[in-house]
């Protein structure tokens, strides 16, 4: 019983106490919210607190800069009166020490009107007449020479003859149209240059004949000659002036640009001139067995660019050479170039080559060298090679046969062919349908060929590595055939219609040399 | 000898006959094929000979492979003869296609029933040439011999065996190394006996590791889809080894979609004819 009442005791006053915990949890609470409010409270006081008192320290400021601004300008003001007043003041003292000082002089000198004195009372002009003495010396002269031979008359200049001038110099013919008698001639002369001044320099010569040949003249120059006529009387009126003209300098034919097949021949050359002339003339002359030279020659004339296609007969040989033409007349003739029409040759394009290709001499040996290039070496023009070690050859643009061959050794890896003269300069022989190329790949096991166009290649298997190979190109056929020379074998043939003119091309694809040999007869079995 | 003509069509200017006499190698009749371009009017030709495949006779070549306008081109006469003895009444000659009637490999065979027919090498090497050479304008040293096949087999031979004797020499899918394919141990082992070492007489690979005679230049067109290069009969590989070994030239091309057919013949026969004609008319 007790221990009932122990218990419901205990339980009321843990009830009791549970209430008065439950109470003092809410009082917390509500002591924790008006906490909050407070603090809310408090800083939204502050902050308007703040703001009021920002308000009005800016507007303290502006004042007090407006008055600042205000006290500045006055100031200014002030000083500035003040200033001028003071240099009007300056001005005015240095006036009075002036009058002052020249009152001082006046007063010092002994005539005190002196001052006066200033003033200039002389005449302007002078009171006598000025007469000149006559001069009659030339109705003297005149009256003199009444009986007297008198000066010659103008003589007349002939046009430039052809075939009169050389290179430096002029044949120069004038002629008297009168009974005047000529102690001597003058003839004068000067270049006409593109921007000559009115009154440049002139040479003369004296001669006693009508004619005179100048030297020490530029070549492919016009000059402006004129004449006059003197006796003991006088120099006659200079004659009309005329132009003649120097024959041009003998062009240079580039040697390294000419090529030559069966058919015909392309040569080119350099003007040799630095002014333009008006045409070439080119003259060939056949070549005997014995090596003399022939007496027939054939001339073509108005060649108007440096270059000229010639057709010839095969088997020969032809000794060329150009002469420069202006008014004046030929020049001499070049330097001659001998040219032979057995078999197809040709140069090397040296400037399509990539710079790791180098050359032997005489321009027909390549060498793909394994020294790595510095970067500047790689200095890379439009024309040459970029990725494909190859170059290409300067082939003479005919439609016909052609043939040449290329010397290898065993193990050069190599690709040769024709190509398009704009194959693309980035991309590989044989790797597009601007080029047809035989290739030699060495591989572990063995010697492997392609014949590729267009990136693509029959399959095929040779037993006899090729080192000296023939290639037969034919442009009316279509065909482009390879050959291993030293065994008369055929290797392969393209058939393509080739639309515009092609380049033999040759290239490496490791270290390595390669020769070409041209200017030979085509086998009998190459064209059949 | 006696020939007579048994037939004779004009083709591509010149004429395309066939022919048969009585065979003292064969012991048989036989028929051979020949064509005579323009040129064989007025002056002397040089002869190509053709030896045809199992199964073939004379009139496959002449109908399927489009040789004559190539020869009347160049002026070559061919003569195509045919694969094996006939009517012999041998037994067991007809039971296969691949051994005896239209099989007879170009062996003279050494192994009865055969050796007393069977003598294709010689037929072809000796009889056939003079039987031309007596009744037709040829030039007797300017001979030239080609085939398919089993005929390809037998114009490598011909011409390894015989240095000298052919100018030029060329072959259309060519059974080269016979002693290691199942076409040829059957013939060989049929015509020569068990003795492999007399078997070496008749294999272009074989014959190639072992020739020396003025220079050859053969030229090999194989049809890439070619089944029986695929059934490892032709064996073209083991030629290529020994001829680069040897330094024997050739230039063997794979025809990528071409097949065994005699399709595949006349598409490169005109190029075969123009190898010919290089050498025939040099």
């Amino acid at each position: 019983m007790t221990f009932n009442c122990f218990q419901s005791e205990t339980v009321t006053i843990r009830n009791r106490l549970q209430g008065k915990i439950a109470e003092m949890e809410s009082f917390a609470g509500h002591l924790e919210e008006i906490f909050l409010t407070v603090e809310e409270n408090f800083g939204r006081q502050e902050q308007h607190l703040e703001q009021h008192y920002n308000d009005v320290l800016q507007t303290l400021s502006q004042r007090y800069d407006e008055r600042a601004a205000g006290l500045e300008e006055e100031k200014k003001g002030k000083l500035e009166a003040l200033y001028n007043q003071l240099l009007a003041c300056g001005q005015a003292m240095d006036a009075s020490k002036e009058l002052i000082e020249t009152a001082q002089e006046v007063y010092r000198s002994q005539d005190k009107r002196l001052f006066l004195k200033e003033i200039d009372l002389t005449l302007a002009t002078c009171l006598e007449f000025n007469t000149p003495l006559a001069d009659l010396s030339d109705v003297k002269t005149m009256m003199d020479s009444i009986n007297v031979v008198p000066a010659p008359s103008a003589p007349v200049i002939n046009p430039q003859m052809p075939n009169s001038a050389t290179q430096t110099s002029l044949r120069v013919c004038w002629s008297l149209f009168s009974d005047d008698t000529v102690e001597y001639y003058e003839l004068y002369y000067r270049p006409v240059l593109e921007d000559m001044p009115a009154d440049s320099t002139f040479s003369t010569v004296k001669v006693k004949e009508t004619h005179c040949t100048v030297t020490d003249l530029l070549p492919n120059a016009q000059y402006e000659l004129w004449v006059t006529a003197t006796n003991t009387t006088g120099i006659s009126p200079a004659s009309e002036k005329a132009l003649y003209m120097t024959v041009p300098s003998p062009p240079v034919i580039k040697q390294r640009e000419c090529t030559s097949c069966p058919e015909a021949a392309l040569i080119r050359w350099e003007s040799g001139n630095t002014n333009p002339v008006d045409s070439y003339t080119v003259e060939l002359s056949e070549m005997g067995t014995d090596g003399t030279e022939s007496s027939v020659t054939e001339s073509i004339v108005a060649v108007p660019t440096c270059q000229c296609l010639i057709q010839l007969q095969t088997g020969r040989r032809y000794l060329i050479s150009v002469r420069a033409v202006n008014i004046g007349g030929p020049s001499v003739r070049s330097e001659a170039i001998t040219v032979s029409t057995t078999g197809t040759f040709f140069y090397l394009l040296e400037d399509s080559a990539h710079p790791c290709l180098s050359f032997s001499e005489d321009g027909f040996t390549i060498f793909y060298g394994d020294e790595e290039l510095p970067i500047s070496a790689m200095a890379l023009g439009d024309n040459t090679f970029t990725r494909c070690v190859a170059v290409l050859g300067d082939l003479i643009p005919v439609r016909g046969r052609h043939y040449w061959e290329v010397e290898v050794d065993d193990g050069t890896e190599f690709r040769i062919g024709v190509a398009y003269e704009d194959t693309g300069r980035n991309s590989y022989l044989g790797a597009n349908n601007t080029s047809w190329c035989m290739r030699h790949i060495l591989t572990p096991s063995r010697h492997k060929y392609e014949f590729l166009h267009n990136g693509w290649s029959p399959d095929l298997r040779i037993t006899v590595n090729p080192v000296r190979i023939g290639v037969a190109l034919d442009y009316e056929r279509g065909t482009l055939s390879f050959f291993n020379v030293d065994l008369e074998q055929h290797l392969h043939t393209f058939h393509c219609h080739f639309g515009n003119y092609v380049h033999p091309c040759f290239g490496m694809d490791n270290p390595g040399a390669l020769t070409v040999h041209n200017g030979i007869e085509a086998p009998e079995y190459t064209f059949i | 000898m006696a020939l007579t003509q048994v037939s004779s069509n004009k083709c591509a200017g010149g004429f395309q006959k066939v022919f048969e006499h009585e065979s003292s190698e064969l012991r048989c009749k036989m028929k051979f094929a020949v064509y005579l371009p323009p040129k064989a009017d007025t002056a002397k030709c040089p002869v190509m000979y053709w030896l045809s495949g199992l199964t073939c006779t004379e009139q496959n070549f002449i109908t399927k492979a489009g040789s004559q306008l190539p020869a009347a081109e160049h002026g070559i006469i061919i003569v195509a003869p045919d694969t094996s003895p006939r009517g012999c009444n041998i037994e067991g000659e007809d039971e296969n296609w691949d051994f005896g009637t239209g099989a007879g490999f170009y062996v003279d065979s050494t192994e009865d029933p055969w050796k007393t027919n069977y003598r294709m090498y010689s037929y072809v090497t000796t009889e056939l040439p003079k039987l031309i050479n007596a009744n037709f304008p040829t030039d007797p040293d300017r001979m030239s011999i080609s085939g398919h096949s089993m005929g390809g087999h037998g114009a490598l031979i011909c011409a390894l065996k015989n240095p000298g004797k052919y100018k030029a020499v060329s072959a259309f899918a060519p059974i080269c190394n016979p002693m290691q394919c199942p076409w040829g141990q059957k013939a060989f082992s049929g015509y020569l006996g068990s003795d492999r070492s007399t078997w070496e007489a008749y294999d272009a690979t074989v014959l190639a590791a072992a020739y020396s005679g003025p220079q050859l230049d053969i030229l090999i067109d194989q049809g890439r889809d070619d089944q029986f290069l695929t059934a490892s009969q032709l064996l073209p590989d083991n030629l290529i080894a020994v001829c680069s070994e040897k330094k024997i030239p050739v230039v063997f091309r794979l025809q990528p979609g071409y097949d065994h057919s005699y399709f595949f013949i006349y598409s490169f026969m005109h190029d075969h004819i123009k190898h010919h004609a290089k050498y025939l008319n040099a």
